[in-house]
């Protein structure tokens, strides 16, 4: 299998906080990983580094084969809204605009915006009958679906999610995962971040981290496709 | 897309646009109020300053030279005058519109009770028609306005529809040394012909004018038996304060160039409208009362001054609270925007959206604010000069223009926070 | 909170620094007037001239401050080319205090010798400035006069009734003309020196022309003090200039006045919204306080009295800018500084800390109204 991200000696520090330190990791393409430690571990300041929305202190971000810890932060946005789709916890969604106009402000700044596609995205999530209701009519667990539909719109190549499930219940938290397995089936790379077991089990590899550091990284033997 | 996310904007985030809108609005309406009234508060005090009478005096081209010449013994009798048909020319110059009050003034001396006195015809509340090349222009003009400060301290001042051409008004003094009360008869003789006059009004006007006797312009010309002339004319109109291009002109129109003839014409300088006077009537000669004329100028400069650095300081207020809530404005958004930016957006991009949406309130609340201000301008207009203020475009303009800088001034802190925005700051939080 | 405190010190300068120049227009505005000239005259008050003493006890009611100028006149008729002609004997150092309106084309006299002629006298007698011109004064030789100075060809006597007359004469340079177009430019002005040489006989003036600064009754009262002082003079109000000048002045002051309030009011506004947004940012902690077991009032007090300080810091800074804008406008407009006003410092920060107070009452009590887990959720 061919790399897909690689991060190579990465440290980020805060002040006197090492929050990453020294932290090497290889995503292979098509690869669910899930990364796992106690808060303050250091799993959010490793999502944003993955997700371009951060600069490591040092160490490098390599991408496809492609060094990106160096470039300027309009080639790291561009770069982001091409290769990566992001599933935020607490959903953030756009509370003006409804559910297949948010889907459709990725495809916006990313190439053309077609409503027709969006609401193709928002099928597979199974939303599409939601698909003209404001985020405050929707149900939580409907969100987290409208985020992700947003996220896939632009078929990235590496879902980033950050505690995808934190704010669901247990039925929503199924749908979610099931749409996960359905993306990792066609081929998409999956980063989860999470400090649930019963989320993190769920994936191919799992890496912990503690401290900054990572602790342990080993492939789930329970994964079922 | 761009479209639909200003639309979601407007249509389900209209309260805070609103407000920013009211803010805007309330400092366009201040702008607008200000900029009316200051470029209008010339004009207005202006015709407050008519109250010291006329700044003109017309007066018969020759006489000024002749009677000094030949009428050596008795400056009063002269030897030309104005025809009285001739004088509705004044309605015809360029500046008619500016002149605001005419009346002629007729002096001759009368014995009263075997003493010597002023005679003065004139006109009162005239009404007066001139047909011109078929234009017909009429107005209603005379001494009523022009003797404003006059105190009537018995009877009433004379109404040329309700009295009689024989009436008359005497001044305090001449009326306390000969015991005349008002509705009193006196008879008055000049050159040998006699007239009963009906004392309609005694007047205290604080000058020469107390030993006068003022009567109507017809009833004088009977006296005097000039017939249907005048001797003088006095002319009040409102002016623009000299500049060097008065002064200049002042010396001899004929010395300015093409351009600055053109334009010393068209300003209402009181020496263009000498000139132009002169022109309508070429066997008079207008001259400006300094003493009214260059006082004018000052007060006006001083007001007009007082007023803009007021306007401004009103201005600079108006700026920084709207310039305030636009930042706030913005700022509040912040989630919302490092979201955008998350989700794929250029600092550039989202710029762009957050200035058109802002713009676009701005404009709305401009709009709103111009005609609030407007309504404002016509309070102030009409309970302090008891008239309307003039609506200006050049006050409109200035809006525009002042809205459009201070709502881009206002984003700037905004939107440099926009570019240092990281995502990733905005969006873990709430943890 | 700097934005709200930055709405409230903008506020206060406006309001602050318009009360200055609101209580300060007529004072400033007056002195402009004066270039109408005089606003009151002093005629003799018996039959005979004014003493040139009483002048300036007259004129001592005004204080130095209001006291623009004062120029006394005095008239005789003489002849120019046996034509008669009005001489007046003024001083020139002052006159254009008391007549600013004057246009001299040329120069104006600096001393004795030179004339200042009235532009229509001037086209009479074909005069233009640097001309020399002779003034006749005719009068009968009896016993009062002393005729020592008098050269002998200027005398002489009318075979007829045998009386002897004298036709004393001046030479004169005409140094400027005067137009002015009223009246005065039928007369020829001269020095007090050469009109005493001319006549051969020293008296008072005719008429005093005052120019000092004040409202119409304040200059009434002036003019009454002065006729009740016993002096030669008798003070009378030039209507036509004090009435005027009330009129105008009060129109102004009234626009001043509309135009602060309208400025005040929309400030208020201003302020008011600046503080709605403020506080509608920290709905947030308003919800989390209340999650917390805050009571409302507890919450409204604690806003409050914030909202209370900043207007009262607003008000302080407010009161001195706006003294120096105020200043800033009177140097530019009026070259003159303003009064200083101390009783406006408490009445801006009074208003300062009531307007806030007020703009703050309103978005508290609805923040407060809100219930704390929706907003601690999230919208």
């Amino acid at each position: 299998m061919s790399k897909l991200l690689e991060l190579k000696n990465i440290s980020k520090i805060y002040g006197e906080l090492h929050a990453l330190d020294n932290v090497s990791l290889t995503v292979d393409k098509g690869e669910w990983i899930a990364i796992m430690g106690p808060s303050g571990s250091g799993k959010s300041t490793m999502m944003n580094i993955i997700g371009c929305m951060d600069k490591a202190t040092s160490g490098q971000v390599i991408f496809d084969g492609k060094d990106i810890s160096k470039e300027s932060r309009r080639k790291l946005t561009e770069f982001h809204r091409d290769k990566i789709g992001l599933v935020f916890q607490q959903f953030h969604l756009i509370n003006y605009l409804n559910a297949v106009e948010n889907v459709m402000v990725a495809q916006y700044y990313h190439s053309m915006p077609d409503e027709k596609e969006a609401l193709e995205a928002l099928e597979r999530v199974g939303l599409k009958d939601r698909a003209k209701h404001l985020p405050s009519q929707l149900s939580g667990g409907e969100q987290q679906r409208v985020c992700i539909a947003r996220a896939i719109i632009n078929s990235p190549e590496l879902i980033l999610a950050d505690e995808p499930t934190g704010n669901l219940d247990e039925a929503n938290e199924n749908i979610v995962l099931d749409i996960f397995h359905q993306l990792h089936r066609e081929g998409t790379s999956l980063v989860v971040v999470t400090h649930d077991d019963e989320v993190g089990l769920e994936a191919q590899r799992i890496v912990r981290l503690e401290h900054g550091k990572i602790t342990s990284d080993k492939k789930n033997d329970n994964f079922h496709e | 897309m761009f479209f639909r996310m200003v639309r979601g904007t407007f249509a389900r985030q209209w309260k805070k646009m609103l407000m920013i809108a009211v803010t805007v609005a309330l400092g366009a309406s201040i702008a607008t109020a200000m900029l009316n009234v200051m470029l209008d508060v010339g004009d207005k005090i202006n015709e407050e300053l008519k109250t010291y009478g006329s700044n003109i005096t017309v007066i018969p081209q020759s006489e000024a030279v002749i009677s000094k010449l030949y009428d050596v013994e008795n400056n009063d009798v002269q030897t030309e005058y104005i025809e009285e048909e001739k004088i509705g020319e004044l309605m015809t110059i360029f500046w008619a519109n500016n002149i605001t009050d005419f009346a002629p003034v007729n002096d001759t001396l009368a014995e009263l009770n075997g003493t010597e006195v002023t005679l003065v015809g004139s006109w009162f509340d005239h009404h007066l028609e001139f047909k011109k090349k078929g234009t017909v222009y009429q107005r209603d003009t005379g001494l009523t306005n022009l003797r404003s400060w006059w105190d009537i301290t018995e009877g009433e001042m004379l109404d040329e529809q309700k009295h009689s051409e024989n009436c008359a008004m005497v001044g305090v003094q001449l009326a306390a040394e000969q015991n005349i009360r008002s509705g009193d008869t006196v008879t008055v003789e000049c050159s040998g012909r006699t007239k009963q006059l009906e004392v309609v009004g005694i007047f205290e006007s604080g000058d020469d004018e107390d030993n006068y006797i003022y009567t109507t312009l017809d009833c004088e010309q009977e006296l005097s038996g000039c017939g249907d002339m005048m001797k003088k004319v006095e002319v009040s109109a409102i002016t623009s304060p000299d500049d060097e291009l008065a002064v200049k002109a002042a010396r001899n129109p004929s010395l300015l160039s093409g351009d600055e003839y053109d334009l010393w014409y068209c300003t209402a300088y009181v020496s263009s409208i000498c000139f132009q006077i002169q022109e309508a009537i070429p066997e008079a000669s207008a001259s400006a009362v300094r003493q009214i004329a260059d006082s004018e100028g000052k007060i006006l400069e001083k007001t007009q001054l007082l007023m803009t650095l007021i306007t401004v300081l009103s201005l600079f207020g108006a700026t920084l609270g709207i310039s305030n809530l636009v930042t706030s404005g913005v700022m509040e958004r912040s989630q919302e925007l490092a979201l955008l930016k998350a989700v794929g957006a250029t600092n550039g991009e989202v710029t762009l959206l957050v200035l058109t949406e802002i713009m676009i309130t701005s404009v709305i609340g401009a709009a709103a604010g111009y005609f609030l201000g407007f309504a404002f301008a016509q309070v102030i207009g009409q309970s302090v000069f008891s008239s309307a203020v003039e609506m200006s475009g050049m006050a409109a303009f200035i809006v525009i223009v002042l809205i459009i800088a201070v709502t881009l001034v206002g984003s700037i802190p905004a939107i440099r926070m926009l570019m240092r925005l990281r995502p990733s700051e905005v969006l873990h939080g709430g943890h | 909170m700097i934005v709200a405190l930055l709405a409230i010190v903008v506020g206060a300068t406006i309001l602050s620094g318009l009360e200055m120049i609101y209580y300060d227009v007529p004072r400033q505005m007056s002195a402009q007037f004066r270039s109408y000239g005089a606003n009151i005259i002093f005629t003799p008050s018996g039959d005979g001239d004014i003493n040139n003493d009483d002048i300036e006890k007259g004129v001592e009611v005004f204080g130095s401050d209001e006291l623009e100028g004062c120029t006394a006149y005095r008239y005789e008729n003489t002849k120019i080319h046996n034509m008669p002609q009005a001489l007046a004997a003024i001083d020139f150092e002052s006159v254009l205090k008391t007549s600013p309106y004057w246009h001299i084309g040329g120069d104006m006299p600096s001393g004795n010798g030179m004339a200042l002629v009235g532009a229509k006298a001037a086209e009479g007698l074909g005069l233009k400035s640097g001309d020399t011109f002779v003034c006749v004064n005719s009068f009968e030789v009896d016993e009062s006069v002393d005729t020592s100075d008098i050269p002998s060809y200027e005398m002489y006597t009318d075979p007829e009734s045998g009386e002897t007359y004298c036709d004393h004469e001046l030479e004169l340079v005409c140094s400027g003309i005067l137009e002015t177009g009223g009246s005065e430019e039928d007369y020829i002005y001269v020095t007090y020196d050469d009109i005493t040489a001319l006549t051969m006989n020293e008296r008072g003036c005719d008429i005093v022309e005052v120019s000092a600064a004040g409202m119409q009754e304040d200059l009434k009262a002036a003019a009454e003090k002065i006729n009740s002082m016993g002096l030669t003079i008798s003070a009378k109000l030039v209507k036509r200039v004090t009435a005027s000048e009330s009129t105008v002045l009060t129109k102004l002051q009234s626009l001043v006045f509309i135009v602060t309030f309208v400025v005040l009011v929309l400030t208020m506004i201003c302020v008011a919204t600046t503080m709605t947004a403020v506080i509608t940012e920290r709905r947030k902690e308003i919800g989390l306080r209340k999650a917390l077991g805050a009571l409302n009032s507890s919450i409204i007090g604690e806003f409050m009295s914030e909202g209370l300080v900043l207007g009262g810091i607003g008000g302080i800074l407010g009161s001195v800018l706006g003294y120096y804008f105020a200043q800033f406008v009177s140097m530019n407009v009026f070259s003159s500084s303003i009064t200083f006003r101390p009783l406006l410092i408490p009445i801006t920060i009074a208003a300062s800390v009531m307007v806030t107070g007020l703009a703050c009452l309103i978005p508290i009590k609805s923040a407060v109204d809100v219930d704390p887990a929706l907003v601690l959720k999230g919208e």
